[in-house]
């Protein structure tokens, strides 16, 4: 089904609006196979915007996105069987357990019931909610629902997972074991997309990296080119103007 | 037309758990109120009603109309519901993001309202013989109309839940447009009763067509055409089934 790309995620010249608002403006990078990308940005420069016109969750404009080779918009039922996403909100049907919730996740990607109880299973077991399953998302705390969102976003094994801020808010032992996941998943040969804010997390974990400010991309490439020799706490100041910032 | 059945089939499975699961909420409220509704108006109020020669009784000539009323309602809630919580915590995301075709989105989340229609239906029917013997003349007929309606009123459901922006504004279509119209449409009475020009405006009403119908197929007589009223329940039927998935496909108040 899916097609010999290199390239995961295209997108091309996008432009976003919301009413008069430009969101994105004529936003292009590529995204190749197996990498792991971080996608930074100060809050409000289209990180989510961005998200979700590539999931499909928005329309846009202009422009293309293409994943594996697949047009969003033309071809958007492949594509969104390669999508999978960690959104940055909790929103979680009230009325469903845990266990429920990623069953019917799985059924909406046309896996068979078997099969689903088994990837649930394994992913409640990876993520320690085993004990939770029969529970709704109410009586999780934050950072069990944070590990349900992955569970939701990876349960039917997509080629590309995305993830808004996945760490966020989460206590040191989540957030060595969400990298851990991740790295393992990257290893494993799955294209992750990551936004953050948290620098340490995107140089520690990445090997290619975005910043976008103000609707429009900034700095794109490998993070060594991206670097050369900076932190990257100082190369994303420079490239979203507040530099100034740290200098106080 | 079919691209991923075990989506359609699991977001189906989704809507009839959901309601199922709280049929104290769902299924027997209407069933109570029918109850209330046969023993009132068809057992105190009804047996001083004269049909002339018809040879209906009263009972029997409001219980198709009720069948009626609750498919309505019930299918109309089901999805309104349904979709308004969804967009509410947005976790229709879930299904947004899902590769199911915005046809087989609409299928599975109608698909709940529809079962529950045709359940609720199905309960006043039954709960209607313990005042009145009752046999249904036209069986398949009625399933066919009970189905349509329910088809109408679920995907009204989703057009409701997908045009408001609050609570309340989900019951505005149920409390000024919904809710009318089938009263007017003769649930309760005979179009015949009415002075000549009400009975005139209530053939423009498209639920005196299904209400008609629905008692044709119930007692063997109808007040309208029934080749006008199958007419009438198709082109809804298949209006609004396309119309929501038209919306979906543009992502009206579903897409920023």
């Amino acid at each position: 089904m899916m097609r010999d790309s290199r390239i995961a995620i295209k997108i091309d010249n996008v432009t976003k609006y919301y009413g008069a608002l430009q969101a994105l403006n004529q936003v292009s990078f590529q995204v190749q196979r197996g990498d792991f990308f971080a996608f930074l940005g100060p809050n409000g420069a289209g990180k989510t915007t961005t998200i979700n016109v590539l999931t499909g969750l928005s329309n846009f404009q202009s422009g293309s996105i293409e994943v594996f080779g697949f047009d969003n918009r033309s071809d958007y039922l492949q594509a969104r069987r390669l999508i999978g996403l960690c959104a940055q909100e909790f929103n979680f049907d009230p009325f469903l357990t845990v266990e429920q919730m990623l069953i019917y996740q799985a059924g909406y990607f046309g896996i068979p019931s078997d099969s689903a109880f088994d990837r649930c299973n394994e992913l409640l077991k990876r993520f320690e909610l085993i004990n939770k399953r029969n529970v709704r998302h109410r009586a999780l705390s934050g950072g069990m629902k944070k590990r349900l969102l992955l569970c939701r976003g990876l349960i039917h094994d997509p080629e590309i997972l995305i993830l808004d801020e996945p760490t966020a808010g989460c206590d040191l032992e989540l957030k060595f074991m969400i990298w851990e996941y991740l790295t393992q998943l990257n290893q494993e040969g799955k294209t992750i997309f990551l936004t953050t804010h948290y620098m340490e997390e995107a140089e520690k974990l990445c090997r290619t990296i975005g910043i976008l400010h103000q609707g429009r991309i900034e700095r794109f490439g490998e993070k060594t080119q991206v670097l050369r020799d900076q932190s990257l706490e100082d190369v994303f100041l420079d490239a979203t103007k507040q530099k100034e910032f740290s200098d106080v | 037309m079919f691209s991923n059945p075990t989506g359609v089939l699991t977001l189906s499975k989704r809507e009839i758990v959901r309601f199922l699961t709280v049929a104290t909420q769902t299924i027997f409220p209407p069933l109570i109120s029918s109850v209330l509704f046969l023993f009132i108006f068809g057992v105190a109020i009804g047996s001083r009603i004269d049909f002339g020669s018809t040879g209906w009784t009263y009972l029997k000539f409001i219980v198709p109309g009720l069948m009626t009323m609750h498919a309505i309602s019930s299918s109309y809630e089901n999805t309104s519901s349904s979709l308004f919580i969804g967009r509410w915590h947005n976790h229709i995301q879930e299904v947004l993001l899902s590769p199911l075709s915005y046809f087989e989105m609409v299928l599975g989340l109608l698909t709940g309202g529809v079962v529950r229609g045709l359940l609720v239906s199905s309960g006043v029917f039954v709960v209607s013989l313990f005042f009145t013997v009752s046999s249904i003349a036209h069986p398949w007929l009625l399933f066919f109309f009970l189905f349509t309606i329910s088809v109408i009123f679920a995907c009204a459901g989703m057009l409701a839940a997908l045009w408001a922006e609050d609570f309340n504004m989900l019951t505005l279509w149920n409390t000024y447009v919904i809710v009318p119209l089938v009263l007017l449409g003769g649930v309760f009475h005979p179009v015949e009763m009415l002075p000549i020009v009400l009975q005139q405006i209530t053939k423009y009403n498209p639920m005196f067509y299904l209400v008609s119908g629905v008692r044709y197929s119930v007692t063997g007589v109808a007040e309208a055409s029934l080749l006008i009223s199958m007419g009438v329940a198709v082109s809804l039927a298949l209006g609004m089934f396309y119309f929501t998935v038209f919306l979906f496909k543009i992502g009206y108040k579903l897409r920023t």
